[in-house]
């Protein structure tokens, strides 16, 4: 299948807002991970997280419509104007039928929801806002988006759990790539800081508990790991057909050239230990990309921090890339800002584009003592790679795989 | 303070709008661009804010401030 060419970058995470000071503290392998201080939580067993805090100093949404909508579509406009900045797009000049959104979530946005359940109990009906049946389900940014942008092509918002926005970046690309559209807003975002969603997940079970050590506690990989931490924020791109970037004489940023996505179905929450079906999703990605495992120069991991997630991310790569996965650098750097739920792919498509062009790989973080001698991983901080392709990994509750191959021009 | 002043203030707070783009004889659509979802938390605000009973039906996105204040100090005066 044809590659698609990215153009345009939008980040907002507790490691940065925009581009240039997101990579800046991503290579220097610095945690933002905190106490949670947007709520009184500390009797959740787990209780910090990646928070964003400034997210209005870089925001341009008026007053009016932040009342109508919750914390994730704020991030996603924010991640969406960057992006179409960066790609030097300005939406007047496009057919808007021609353009399209396609992006992912995972849990919905929870912080508008529970305040308004919360007065639906105690006024009734009339308490609760107008703006919460739009605010609220994960399908929102989609729509304020386009709204926003008298956006009105094709669109879709995937929801499959962490998976959630790296699917959404492989289902885009395919779309452009029938030459259904111009170009996609693509990526995703979640908000997960919130009391009822930080209930869930600790519910979920297997985020680390260690809360007085709050940047150490995410540990993929490493023998003390004890889960992950959630964190929050949004990753947006603009993807075009390599033709039309050429003849706008525009930069490209990198080139999604492959995608493969499985299931495990062997559990509701747990993926399968064998990594088998990763496996598949994996060699569909480098097929699809018609890549070698040994052009891969560097791989980024999905690396939940929990024994049957992380060995099985182990066994799908060691059954793709055998003894050559000792050569090619591996990291998580989410364990610097927390796992973005169904954002996390899409961000960690922009790092590896990052890594790409700068020819540095990002550490991850508290990888003290690896459970696996047999990948090589990136720790403490960046080192040195030149790359040309790498390959993302993001995995949702119940084993769902979804792998994407980006390279560069 | 008069109706008039009162449905403009409620309006701006509620809607987040400048007290000046609330123009006496412009349509609230016209002047504001109100959507549908706004006009139910205006109508809603402006009942609690006043006391009375009022309808979506009355109060439209095609109704101006004029209209507005006509139709409260109408109910008020019963």
């Amino acid at each position: 299948m044809e590659k698609i060419a990215i153009t345009g970058i939008g980040v907002v995470t507790p490691s940065g807002i925009g581009k240039r000071q997101f990579w800046a503290n991503i290579k220097s392998g610095r945690s933002f991970i905190k106490e949670i201080t947007r709520f009184d939580a500390s009797l959740y067993p787990s209780h910090i997280a990646g928070q964003i805090d400034d997210l209005e100093k870089y925001s341009h949404i008026s007053e009016r419509l932040l009342k109508k909508i919750d914390a994730f579509s704020h991030m996603a406009l924010v991640a969406a104007e960057s992006a179409l900045q960066d790609a030097g797009i300005d939406i007047k000049n496009e057919d808007p039928n021609l353009v399209g959104i396609f992006l992912g979530n995972a849990i919905g946005g929870w912080l508008y929801a529970e305040t308004e359940l919360r007065d639906l109990y105690l006024e009734g009906r009339e308490g609760v806002s107008p703006y919460m049946a739009s605010a609220w389900f994960p399908a929102a940014p989609q729509g304020q988006v386009s709204i926003y942008y008298g956006i009105k092509g094709f669109s879709k918002t995937v929801v499959s759990d962490r998976a959630s926005s790296l699917m959404a970046l492989g289902y885009a690309r395919k779309v452009l790539a029938k030459n259904k559209l111009n170009m996609i807003l693509g990526g995703g975002m979640e908000a997960p800081v919130t009391p009822y969603a930080l209930l869930c997940c600790n519910t979920y079970g297997t985020l680390s508990k260690n809360n007085q050590d709050p940047q150490g506690a995410y540990r993929p990989f490493d023998s003390k790991r004890s889960g992950f931490v959630i964190g929050e924020g949004a990753g947006i791109v603009v993807m075009e057909n390599i033709a039309r970037v050429q003849s706008r004489n525009a930069k490209i940023l990198g080139l999604i050239s492959g995608y493969g996505t499985s299931c495990d179905g062997v559990d509701r929450i747990n993926c399968a230990a064998d990594g088998k079906e990763l496996a598949r999703a994996i060699r569909m990605a480098l097929n699809d990309a018609a890549a070698n495992p040994e052009e891969i120069g560097y791989i980024s991991l999905d690396g939940l921090a929990v024994e049957l997630w992380d060995n099985s991310e182990i066994k799908a790569l060691e059954s793709v890339f055998g003894n050559n996965l000792k050569k090619i650098p591996v990291s998580c750097p989410k364990s610097m800002f927390g796992n973005l739920l169904g954002a996390s792919g899409a961000v960690d498509m922009i790092i590896a584009l990052k890594v790409m062009e700068y020819g540095l790989v990002p550490p991850t973080l508290n990888l003290d003592q690896p459970v696996s001698s047999g990948l090589n991983f990136v720790a403490k901080e960046a080192k040195e790679y030149k790359v040309n392709k790498s390959l993302i990994i993001s995995r949702g509750r119940g084993g769902i795989n979804s792998v994407l191959v980006v390279e560069k021009v | 303070m008069d109706t008039k002043n009162k449905v403009k203030e409620v309006l701006a707070n509620l809607l987040k709008v400048k007290i000046e783009e609330l123009k006496d004889a412009s349509t609230l659509i016209d002047s504001i661009g109100v959507d549908s979802t706004e006009m139910v938390e205006s109508v809603i605000a402006l009942e609690k804010s006043f006391g009375v009973k009022l309808s979506p039906k009355e109060i439209t996105k095609n109704c101006t401030i004029n209209d507005i204040v006509s139709n409260i100090d109408q109910k008020l005066t019963k």
